[in-house]
């Protein structure tokens, strides 16, 4: 996938904002592994989202904070903000 | 250190490995401390909270924490150079504030000491209670400085948790994988004491072991704000002279932050994984006698260590040293002398009585947490620790002073009360006095 959001941002938000700390190859490598696998909790994900929302300066709506793994969650992300001609 | 023993494991194939049923045994499930783990201001540990309160150390000091030295309140304990990250996560320090910190490493510490652990296989063996008095202020304030200086998105989701009562409870509880029975209680400083009583009605009703206690960060701007409406509150500047009950010289508490986390556990439990009874918790009663007077409280408080005496079939006789609520005001001082007067009869004025807390201050629900970590290393240690900072008392009590008194000790009675009305006493006995 190719987008603003790389997992090593995503790890980078992990870590700040959810205590987590996450090898971003590690979730690269595996598109079956859950963020639950990863210790994140469904709050950790909100607060990421709020996070991208004002690095961006857009919403993001479609669910993303309902997604269950980092693949998911980054082609979400991803294909919002790539429409939104980011 | 030794392996920790998970809290279902038995000894032999015969032993039962559920709770079996009441009728089935010849005597009622006893609870039992089993772990101890403190943070306090006079020590970070057990060991070094005894060895500071066995020495009478006082560690009141100025108000140094951020956003709190401009405020009235000048002196208080302070838990100084806590680093939880050395026993708790990252991710469960960022999720959390201060008070579950405290409690998340004080339960920690509990466990190793206890050596015990969650054994995957029985997860509803273990429980965990805490009480709670002031929440999560400082990580609220943070949040809605966020909030109203910046925009709701700036929140994060962890506010949501962070603050709440509760908090220490469910973090304890998700981190060991502790599925038994859990709860909170928010009443007042006498928390402390009901929350053991709630984890021992816990254990007699079949879970093994309840991890209790409870923790208080009360020394933040918007919680330090809230506190001056106290009128208990002591203002004094002087760390040797701001908090000094049963004395001409009383003129309120001076608070704290920190508290202690315990195992609780059935007695049979324990000696199945071979753990090591350190106190019987023996009995437990609470009232409640309302606000704005404290001479009501003589009244309570009395009927309170009655209650407490019967159900741990102790005699007033029997008790050989009180862990004194020590309020610090001169009214609540007057009636807790008089309660236990009313109680103990004339074994009153000869029963060692002391409050430790004068050395380190008052940590709201978490005082009678730590007056609990103190009584039962006073039992284990035969050891009566003083009252530091006191001399001179008014009232018709051995208040134990200067340096502490080493005597046999057998059962420990421990007093609390809550700014809002709340009695409560607690009667611990030493776990060996069968096997002497």
């Amino acid at each position: 996938m190719n987008g603003p959001v790389t997992f090593d941002e995503l790890a980078a938000l992990m870590k700040a904002r959810a205590g987590l700390t996450v090898d971003p190859r590690e979730m690269e490598r595996r598109p079956d592994a859950t963020f639950a696998e990863f210790d994140l909790d469904s709050l950790g994900l909100l607060g990421i989202v709020a996070e991208l929302e004002k690095r961006y300066g857009r919403p993001i709506g479609d669910q993303a904070e309902g997604c269950k793994s980092p693949h998911a969650f980054l082609d979400n992300v991803n294909n919002q903000l790539t429409a939104a001609g980011v | 250190m030794s392996q920790p023993i998970p809290a279902s494991s038995t000894s032999s194939a015969s032993a039962p490995s559920a709770a079996p049923s009441r009728s089935a045994r010849s005597r009622p499930r006893q609870p039992v401390v089993t772990g101890v783990g403190v943070v306090a201001p006079n020590g970070q540990s057990a060991e070094r909270f005894w060895k500071s309160v066995q020495n009478g150390d006082s560690v009141l000091g100025p108000v140094t924490r951020e956003g709190c030295t401009h405020l009235p309140l000048k002196v208080a304990g302070e838990v100084e150079g806590f680093d939880p990250s050395a026993l708790i996560d990252g991710r469960f320090l960022v999720q959390t504030d201060r008070f579950t910190h405290f409690a998340m490493a004080a339960a920690e510490m509990a466990l190793q000491d206890a050596r015990l652990e969650n054994d995957p296989e029985h997860p509803f063996a273990i429980g965990v209670v805490t009480a709670a008095g002031s929440g999560g202020g400082e990580f609220g304030q943070g949040e809605l400085q966020q909030l109203w200086g910046k925009g709701p998105s700036f929140v994060g989701p962890y506010q949501s948790i962070a603050w709440f009562y509760a908090a220490s409870t469910g973090q304890i509880s998700i981190r060991g994988g502790f599925r038994g029975p859990c709860g909170v209680l928010a009443n007042d400083e006498a928390g402390g004491l009901d929350a053991l009583a709630h984890a021992a009605r816990t254990i007699r009703r079949g879970t093994d072991a309840v991890v209790v206690g409870a923790t208080e960060a009360p020394l933040a701007p918007y919680s330090v704000v809230c506190q001056l409406g106290y009128p208990e509150l002591s203002l004094s500047a002087d760390p040797q002279r701001a908090y000094l009950p049963f004395t001409t010289d009383a003129c309120g508490f001076a608070p704290a932050e920190g508290g202690a986390m315990f195992v609780l556990e059935d007695r049979e439990a324990a000696q199945r994984r071979g753990a090591r009874p350190q106190a019987v918790l023996a009995g437990h009663a609470a009232n409640f006698t309302g606000t704005g007077d404290w001479s009501r409280s003589r009244q309570g408080l009395a009927r309170a260590i009655r209650d407490a005496l019967d159900e741990a079939g102790c005699s007033a006789r029997e008790v050989d040293v009180v862990f004194a609520d020590a309020l610090g005001v001169p009214e609540a001082d007057q009636a807790e002398a008089l309660a236990i007067a009313d109680a103990l009869g004339p074994h009153a004025a000869t029963v060692p009585v002391t409050a430790p807390k004068t050395g380190f201050g008052r940590a709201y629900s978490a005082s009678s947490a730590l007056d609990v970590a103190a009584a039962v290393l006073a039992l284990e240690h035969g050891v009566v620790p003083p009252t530091p900072n006191v001399t001179g008392v008014r009232h018709d009590l051995d208040v134990v002073t200067g340096e502490a008194r080493t005597t046999p000790l057998h059962t420990a009675l421990v007093l609390s009360r809550g700014l809002m009305g709340c009695n409560s006493a607690v009667v611990l006995r030493s776990a060996h006095g069968d096997e002497r």
